[in-house]
């Protein structure tokens, strides 16, 4: 129930903006402003062990994990997918440190789907970082939460055993599949779930739905051929607040 | 969802309670509302879900028994049947409602971003086979669940009724066995596509409205509602109040992150599964219902303010009222993607709403207290029937 309150935000940032001039500037890609308000990137549980490799400029391997939405297809494929983009902005931020984004999207796959990849596509690269993008499917499928909840704490446990730090990624925002997805109980579990867990969340759907008030992005009055286009500048500026979270993690 | 008037005098906090739940239900059902943060799920493991179905099963035994005992098994098992065909009826109609606002809105999406997503409009790629779904009660598009469970719940009640009346207590215990068989072999409903459950399932839920069956019965008999002893009631109230506790603390926890949530490792898991009426669900609600039935008497004053009667008057048409809320809360979340306008928007629409329903039933009020007056000498009108 958590998301809930956060329905505030863009009023209420909005509001600061204009008492502070410009609460907003930091996850600006070059060329777009991607801003949003820093509570919707800003998190509790530290990155320690990713922030001292940063710190001593040591190789660091960032895994993510996810759905379609993960994969990049929309855009045209990983090279367009906002893991690139994360990796883009994340060296463009540590010039010295070696940074790899490994992208192990697959569109149509549940959380549970995903904890069986875990073992062959994850622990043998040993990734610093796993970020997880998940939830979609299973409230697309009405998977039993319960069983989606399990098997999220299963796979947090699994990868931390495995010295992976990690971050949770929640659902796209869209004005129109939010009517028609029963999206919240899963929202609100993956919250929860990271709550008790303490793993940093990342708030795509907050965010998305910051830039869908704040008519960020035109999906309705967008030609066919430039779909593909708009889809990888949502998915650049995902990436580059993404980049922000990481690095307020690893502070 | 309101029978004839009992001879005892209505249980007016009956109506009052479905009403309520009914409007929490409303509020419940759209997406990210802010308002529901002042429902009964703030306050307790159970939502609004619960208290409807316990109604609905404790008001079905009063009437339908009351039927039984005055015109035999077979007129109340044709009474209850021709209410199981109103309610399919209004479930078909709100079915058609939302095809047309998915359809719409997923035509109109079509951005390759939400591919996934998109999945839940596969029936769209296969529309002969989804409506023919639908009207098995096999395809159950999200926030459409609750009138199946309930069609299904009432279905299945003739022989629970015949039971009740020779024997009280063998349907709860039989139903508790069902129940508890249930939750052990993970036994569940499948519906269309394959993958797919019933959001509510029934072989759980069947165990509330049994419940709430057989304390309605026994209303029948002694025209107010079957004692509880004063040890249970007070066991009951502590179990509501360290439940609201509990549960208070993590609402307060999500609004304000320092505030810490009491006991949410131990407990939260075993409260989050709706679809089968998980036990701490189901003895929160229980709690709860004691805890009001001793605290709230039928005659309490409240029950006479002009804001209790309007809730009232919503819990006495709960079917139309019900349709309504489903629909408004569809209406609701898409004034509020559309129009987005702030917390000042959000109350308004969750008043609009609120307002309808109280508005709507208020009509059908008028309406069936007109139809039963008899006009001129020309003799009486037939009443609309009251269930």
């Amino acid at each position: 129930m958590m998301r809930r309150v956060l329905l505030l935000l863009p009023g209420l940032a909005f509001v600061a903006s204009l008492a502070s001039g410009g609460e907003r500037e930091h996850g600006a890609a070059p060329g777009r402003d991607c801003g949003v308000p820093r509570e919707l990137v800003e998190d509790e549980p530290r990155l320690p062990g990713l922030a001292e490799r940063l710190h001593a400029k040591q190789p660091v391997v960032i895994t993510v994990i996810g759905g379609g939405s993960t994969a990049g297809a929309a855009a045209g494929g990983p090279a367009n997918a906002y893991p690139h983009w994360l990796e883009a902005a994340l060296r463009r931020r540590h010039p010295q440190a070696q940074i790899t984004v490994i992208n192990l999207g697959i569109a149509r796959q549940t959380t549970e789907d995903m904890v069986q990849r875990f073992a062959a596509e994850i622990y043998p690269s040993r990734p610093n970082l796993v970020i997880w993008e998940t939830g979609t499917v299973d409230a697309v499928r009405g998977t039993d939460i319960d069983d989606f909840t399990a098997a999220l704490e299963s796979g947090i446990a699994a990868l931390r055993e495995h010295n992976s730090e990690v971050m949770l990624v929640d659902m796209q925002y869209n004005s129109g599949t939010a009517s028609v997805i029963n999206f919240e109980p899963y929202l609100d579990a993956l919250h929860q779930v990271a709550d008790l867990h303490d793993v940093y969340l990342f708030r795509r759907f907050d965010i998305m739905r910051y830039w869908s008030a704040e008519g960020m992005f035109d999906f309705v009055d967008v030609s066919k051929e430039n779909r593909a286009a708009l889809a990888a500048e949502v998915y650049e500026c995902l990436g580059e607040n993404l980049a922000e979270a990481v690095d307020f993690a690893a502070q | 969802m309101a029978g004839p008037v009992p001879e005892g005098g209505r249980d007016v906090r009956l109506d009052f309670f479905r009403g309520l739940s009914l409007i929490f239900i409303f509020i419940d059902h759209i997406p990210e509302n802010f308002l529901s943060y002042f429902t009964v799920r703030s306050i307790a493991f159970n939502d609004a879900a619960e208290i409807f179905i316990f109604i609905s099963g404790y008001t079905a035994a009063l009437v339908y028994g009351r039927s039984l005992r005055q015109s035999g098994a077979l007129l109340a098992t044709a009474q209850i049947y021709r209410r199981v065909w109103q309610l399919y009826v209004a479930h078909i109609f709100l079915f058609v409602i939302f095809t047309a606002e998915v359809s719409y809105t997923l035509i109109a999406i079509q951005s390759p971003m939400y591919a996934e997503e998109l999945g839940v409009g596969d029936f769209l790629q296969a529309p002969h086979i989804a409506i023919i779904r639908a009207l098995l009660l096999d395809f159950q598009p999200p926030f459409l669940d609750i009138l199946p469970l309930y069609i299904v719940l009432l279905g299945c009640f003739p022989p629970v009724l015949l039971a009740l009346e020779k024997y009280p207590l063998v349907p709860v215990c039989v139903s508790a066995a069902l129940y508890a068989l249930t939750l052990a072999r993970g036994w569940a409903l499948h519906t269309y596509p394959a993958d797919h459950t019933w959001f509510f399932n029934p072989l759980a839920w069947q165990f509330l409205f049994v419940i709430g069956a057989s304390l309605g019965y026994a209303a029948v008999d002694e025209h107010h509602v079957s004692r509880v002893p004063t040890w249970l009631s007070r066991l009951a109230a502590v179990i509501a109040a360290g439940v609201a506790v509990i549960s208070l603390s993590w609402t307060l926890h999500w609004v304000f992150d320092p505030f810490p949530p009491l006991l949410a490792k131990q407990l939260w898991n075993h409260t989050i599964d709706k679809t089968n009426l998980t036990p701490l669900r189901l003895i929160s609600f229980l709690a709860l219902a004691a805890s009001v039935v001793h605290f709230v008497k039928r005659d309490n004053a409240f029950l006479e303010w002009r804001a209790t009667r309007a809730i009232v008057v919503c819990g006495k048409h709960s079917l139309y009222v019900f349709c309504l809320g489903i629909l408004l809360s569809v209406l609701g979340h898409f004034i509020l993607t559309e129009f987005y306008g702030g917390i000042g928007t959000e109350i308004a629409v969750n008043l609009a709403g609120i307002a309808l329903m109280i508005g709507a039933a208020a009509l059908f009020e008028w309406f069936k207290a007109a139809s039963r007056r008899p006009r001129h000498a020309a003799g009486p009108v037939p009443a609309t029937p009251s269930e």
